[in-house]
């Protein structure tokens, strides 16, 4: 017979990656990104100093500072997604993950809001650099948030199916390290477009 | 000691009430060095607890952890920077 059993692979000696070597490919690339377009907007303000003093105040602080909450809270609830797993509670899980579901949603609509908002004060990309700089930042930012709310559907999925236990969760692990990441961009994007004046 | 999940409950409030300042400072300060300095240190100390906490990288793999904390020291300090050399930064990047 055969021998087919297969040993585990090894911790890393540099300690335990969370999810697993994929995702952080992907969140490695994403930060990579925004680093750049980040390093954008420093150029762009150091050329436009009086367009990025500006800019901020005509747009709605109120839509920056619910999305940010947005983002904070709905990464909070993933880890506690995460926990919940841990201690084997599916169902305790899949809520927070609804949660989730409902702070990206809210921020959708909070975003799409804001845009219309922008359209009927008369601001546009093409007024000056530092809203060229804010829509690129911030449309980026929702593709990031889109794909991230496909990956949320697949684990709600999975985590209702039960297919994650508290010995093997590496998929929800790896979304949850997606969504930090996408909040870290944004904990970012906040200060530099809606509150440094 | 704390638990871990009592950590991040608490976190979750915290940072929030951290952005609610920082909005309220957006509104309200007078635009200078000593609030660019406020914010980018919001900045930092937010990004931080996310890595550390949420992300759970302070015990987790090394390399992940120091380039995910880099991201939050260098771009706090290049807010500062620009704010005090942006004339240097302009004239560097001028083709």
């Amino acid at each position: 017979m055969l021998q087919t059993a297969v040993a585990p692979l090894p911790e890393p000696v540099a300690g335990r990656i969370p999810g697993n070597k994929g995702i952080w490919a992907g969140i490695l690339s994403e930060m990579t990104e925004f680093a750049l377009l980040f390093g954008v907007y420093f150029i762009a303000r150091a050329h436009y100093p009086e367009a990025f003093r500006e800019g901020p105040a005509r747009l709605s602080t109120l839509a920056g500072t619910l999305n940010t909450v947005m983002m904070i809270s709905g990464s909070y609830f993933v880890a506690k997604s995460v926990h919940a797993i841990r201690q084997n509670r599916q169902q305790v899980s899949l809520r927070w993950l609804f949660l989730v579901l409902l702070a990206a949603s809210g921020y959708m609509v909070i975003k799409a809001i804001e845009f219309q908002w922008n359209v009927s004060h008369g601001i546009t990309g093409g007024m000056n650099l530092f809203f060229t700089v804010y829509y690129y930042l911030t449309f980026t930012h929702i593709v990031h948030v889109g794909w991230g709310m496909m990956g949320l559907l697949w684990v709600m999925v999975r985590t209702g199916s039960g297919a994650y236990s508290p010995a093997d969760h590496d998929g929800l692990e790896a979304f949850a390290s997606y969504w930090h990441a996408t909040d870290l961009a944004w904990l970012v994007i906040f200060p530099l477009l809606y509150v440094l004046h | 000691m704390m638990s871990h999940e009592k950590l991040i409950d608490r976190l979750w409030l915290l940072l929030v009430a951290l952005t609610l300042g920082g909005a309220w400072i957006g509104e309200s300060a007078e635009p200078g060095l000593a609030v660019t300095i406020i914010i980018a240190l919001t900045m930092a100390f937010k990004g931080r607890m996310v890595v550390d906490h949420f992300m759970e990288l302070k015990t987790a793999n090394r390399t992940l952890r120091n380039l995910m904390r880099g991201f939050f020291y260098v771009l706090p300090a290049v807010t500062v920077l620009t704010s005090l050399f942006g004339d240097w930064l302009a004239r560097l990047t001028t083709l």
